[in-house]
């Protein structure tokens, strides 16, 4: 990528941005007839025509630019349709957000739909319908330009997803970083009750940066595991591509429009729900709640098509000789995470449409006066967002299992077990939504056995911590910075597990829900299970991809200032919440005398912050600058391993065959695959 | 590709199924305006469903293929298969969910809709589904024709039977609603189950609105199938039409279930 075109990006970015704004305040005037520099409609025009020109300027009117000109022109649209029936009928057609909720919720409907005929994701499909054939495979264009366009190459969407999920992350921990900030010291500090942004005074603003952290987060990693197991799922087994290509591309482009309407439920107004989005709150938030419905409504769809083409790729598309005990563990991970992706994911997706007409047609779902049940909403929205954590981290379980073998040159430690654990956890997952309603009011009789079903899931995660311990007893251990990583989400799995038995217990849980105590158990879970993996995969699949590797000296760097930073910050948050501090509060009583902690805690989340921060520049400078790694670059016997890198465009030019097993290292003459034509096998 | 053997065959066995289901559905509404019992009700819809999944949709052809090559026709359509059951599966978490809320919401009671109106609109679709099933023998079996005119008439049935809800049963147009709900037997001046009214209100339109969005969905396909069929598109390469057809028996199948939940189960409220 050209510098100038990065710069004429950013210049297209602030003078859009500007004109947006300029066009924003401008109708703000009109309609509260005075002005406000911080208003909801000036940010969100600003938003939106700074992110297309940002696009317009790095890769011209083609791609992601056409889709997102399409979403904004189609919000417009659908917006100013409903705007339209609602003045022939009479009814109110303004409001501080300039449309009303229903032509918001309208238009922004609309807006994702034309999103995907903008960026040309369904193009295929159209042809498809009227009787037109299309190519199996399109030709990428060379270069970086691919990345902004509809590629149905499965690596280049793995990386897509995965550079999306990094963006995701940054925007989620920079808002983490906001109100940590604010609660660095006890009253309201800086997020007082007479700011006003985005027609949310600070206390609000505080609301919707902690639930919109929440959920931008849940969204990230689901684009990351996507991103990794798209990525090397199709490696692995041995296919030229995934399944269904063209749903795969339609799968990561609806990631896109989806964070637009997360990032617009910041800018319309917020909302103060968390990210569960429990109601009776839900259904009286600002109108920003429906934005986030929508968005999150969106982004499932990403998750559940994803889903469904791992599980048709892994069970059509196998290699010579793949049986299904010969799967990389990745692979069985894969699916594991996938059958809940795929299944349980339709219930949140529901759980939020029914609150969504609820608000815009009164129809009484959840509300006591109509004849609802609230409780009724926690189980359904439980049923896919418990298991959702699973999802979260049995890729990164799965990353553990894979790589830990390569740096300790030693065979994988009960393979049949870990495969099955994957499937065991993912099992179990579906039977213990209920752990989150001990206190909400459900019915008592339902508690024990939700219970000894959520203890039951440290059996099959035991499982695979002896399995881990058991690989490296012995083992010549190196350590590369992927390495590292997979240590350090072991350890810090460790203690998300170890702390989430006591969560479990009925008696011990109704203290400890909605404290900070949850709150660092929950962190230590999702960077043991999916962040720390996650950097692992990154820096391990690196020179896969780009036939560079990751500078290590910084990689080190970013370990040694993340893990001892988090582990104070994990275990600070568990202090506090055992001694009282609630979670999700923008203020607390100094006398309880959490000051020094949380001000700590602030230091901790800012060290962390520095830390990701050395890996982006790492991560961008390594695609030009790293030290060149064209071959085996750490010694693997995976099939991908095998050929050079980067990843020609259809993968494997001859096809392997599996003759072994996977992880076999430091076993004389034992073969994982053999190629067809060279003879070139493994060590 | 065809097979003139099997060509009575399939088709008898598409009468014979439908004769199983209309009496099913007979039986039924016999049983839900007798005594009511819900055992019965859910057992005599589980078997409906049996069969349909059966031999309307043959789920049983997931487990068959072409293994030895995997660029054939006959794979690359056996992992389609596979992608849009596995869709459907899916899908069926959304219907199950809407069932979990019914049944929380409302318990042992029911909406108080016209029971024959229901029971018509019930045969509409289970018609539209027989249609259908023939509509892909006659195409397996090499006749076009037969294709064509046969999934034309599910379209229609189709096309009537969301009418049919969304006019008359939502009360869309009550120009028209009013006077066939007065033929299905409704009395004058009832009051009208609306979205907001309560609990039947908000579950009855959110199940039949979903499903009705399902419906509408099948019959684009219908429409995608008829026109490229028309063209000869699906002579040779038939798992579109497949795909069209197991679709719309499923969109069957989630009212089997739905329909004794609106219209049958318990007491009216």
């Amino acid at each position: 990528m050209k510098n100038n075109t990065l710069g004429r990006a950013f210049l297209f970015l602030v003078i859009a941005g500007a004109i947006g704004y300029g066009l924003g305040l401008g109708i703000d005037f009109a309609i509260r007839g005075g002005l406000k520099f911080t208003a909801s409609v000036p940010s969100a025009f600003a938003l939106l025509f700074g992110f297309t020109a940002f696009f317009f300027g790095l890769y011209g009117y083609r791609g992601i630019t056409r889709g997102l000109v399409f979403q904004v022109v189609g919000t417009i649209i659908g917006a100013a349709l409903v705007t339209g029936i609602r003045a022939l009928l009479k009814r109110e057609i303004i409001s501080p957000f300039l449309f009303t909720e229903p032509a918001w919720v309208f238009g922004a409907l609309v807006g994702v739909v034309s999103f995907f005929f903008g960026v040309g994701v369904m193009t295929d499909w159209v042809k498809w319908a009227r009787g037109i054939d299309t190519p199996d495979h399109h030709e990428d264009e060379p270069g970086w330009q691919k990345y902004f366009g509809v590629s149905l190459d499965h690596k280049v969407i793995g990386i897509q997803y995965t550079v999306t999920a990094l963006f995701l992350l940054a925007v989620g921990g920079t808002f983490a970083l906001i109100f940590r900030t604010e609660l660095a010291a006890s009253g309201l500090d800086f997020l007082t009750l007479d700011l006003d942004v985005f027609n949310q005074n600070g206390p609000q603003l505080y609301n919707t940066l902690m639930s919109l952290h929440g959920m931008i987060m849940i969204v990230s990693i689901l684009l990351g595991i996507s991103g990794i197991m798209n990525y090397v799922v199709p490696l692995l087994v041995g296919a030229h591509d995934m399944a269904f290509p063209r749903m795969n591309a339609f799968a990561f482009w609806v990631a896109v429009p989806a964070s637009v309407l997360l990032l617009l439920a910041l800018l319309l107004g917020g909302f103060d729900t968390g990210w569960t989005g429990y109601p009776p709150l839900s259904s009286r938030a600002p109108l920003g709640v429906q934005m986030f419905f929508l968005g999150v409504f969106t982004a499932g769809w990403s998750s559940i098509l994803g889903a469904l083409n791992v599980i048709a790729t892994v069970v059509r598309m196998r290699a010579k000789g793949m049986t299904a005990m010969r799967m990389p563990i990745l692979v069985w991970a894969s699916v594991a995470t996938s059958i809940i992706a795929l299944t349980a994911t339709q219930l949140i997706g529901l759980s939020f449409q029914l609150v969504m007409f609820q608000r815009l047609f009164g129809m009484g779902f959840f509300d006591p006066s109509k004849g609802g049940n609230p409780v009724l909403f926690q189980h359904l929205f439980w049923f896919y967002s418990h298991p959702a954590v699973y999802v979260f981290v049995l890729p990164g379980l799965g990353v553990i299992s894979e790589l830990l073998p390569v740096f300790v040159r030693k065979p994988l430690f009960g393979y049949r077990w870990v495969a099955m654990s994957s499937l065991g956890i993912a099992l179990v997952g579906f039977v213990v939504w209920a752990h989150h309603m001990f206190t909400s009011g459900m019915n008592e009789y339902l508690r024990v056995p939700f219970m000894y079903s959520t203890m039951l899931v440290a059996v099959p995660t035991g499982v695979k911590f002896f399995s881990w311990v058991a690989t490296m007893w012995g083992g010549k251990i190196e350590t590369p910075t992927p390495m590292l990583f997979v240590l350090g989400s072991i350890v810090v799995f460790l203690l998300g597990g170890v702390t989430g038995p006591p969560n479990a217990m009925v008696a011990l849980d109704l203290h400890l829900h909605d404290t900070y105590w949850v709150v660092g158990h929950f962190h230590d879970t999702i960077f043991g299970g999916f962040v720390f993996p996650f950097f692992a995969a990154i820096y391990y699949w690196f020179p896969k991809a780009t036939g560079r590797k990751m500078n290590e000296f910084w990689g080190k760097v970013h370990f040694w200032l993340m893990t001892p930073s988090f582990f104070a910050l994990t275990l600070g948050m568990m202090f506090i919440g055992l001694r009282g501090m609630r979670r999700r509060i923008v203020d607390y009583d100094p006398t309880l005398g959490f000051d020094g902690a949380h001000l700590f805690l602030t230091v901790c989340a800012f060290l962390i912050a520095i830390s990701i921060l050395i890996f982006f520049i790492n991560f961008f400078r390594s695609i030009k600058h790293g030290e060149p790694a064209t071959g085996n670059a750490w010694n693997s016997r995976s099939p991908e391993w095998q050929v050079p890198s980067p990843m020609p465009a259809h993968n494997y030019e001859v096809p392997f065959e599996v003759v072994g097993e996977p992880y076999d290292y430091g076993l004389p003459g034992s073969k994982f695959v053999e190629f067809a034509a060279k003879k070139a096998g493994t060590h | 590709m065809s097979n003139k053997q099997q060509h009575p065959n399939l088709l008898s066995q598409g009468v014979f199924i439908f004769v199983y289901l209309a009496v099913l559905t007979a039986l039924e509404f016999f049983v839900a305006v007798t005594f009511n019992s819900v055992a019965i009700l859910v057992a005599v819809a589980v078997v409906k469903g049996a069969l349909v999944l059966w031999y309307y949709m043959h789920v049983n052809k997931l487990s068959e293929g072409d293994e030895s090559s995997h660029e054939s026709y006959a794979y690359k359509s056996g992992t389609n298969r596979l992608g849009l059951w596995l869709f459907l599966v899916s899908d069926s978490f959304v219907f199950g969910g809407l069932m979990v809320m019914r049944l929380s919401l409302l318990g042992m009671t029911r909406p108080d809709l016209s029971q024959t109106l229901g029971f018509f609109v019930t045969a509409v679709l289970l018609i539209s589904s027989f249609f259908m099933n023939r509509g892909e023998v006659e195409l397996h079996n090499g006749n076009r024709q037969g294709f064509l005119r046969n999934t034309m008439i599910t379209f229609v049935l189709g096309l009537f039977f969301l009418l049919g809800v969304i006019i008359v049963e939502w009360h869309a147009v009550p120009a028209i609603a009013e006077p066939i709900l007065h033929l299905f037997g409704e009395p004058e001046g009832k009051p009208l189950l609306t979205a907001s009214s309560g609990p039947a209100g908000a579950a009855f339109f959110m199940m039949t609105g979903m499903h009705a969005f399902h419906v509408l969905t099948g019959l684009i396909l219908l429409v995608i199938v008829w026109i490229n069929g028309k063209k000869g598109l699906y002579d040779e390469k038939q798992y579109p039409v497949e795909a069209a057809a197991v679709y719309w028996h499923f969109i069957d199948l989630v009212w089997i279930f739905f329909y004794p939940a609106l219209y049958l189960i318990g007491t009216a409220v």
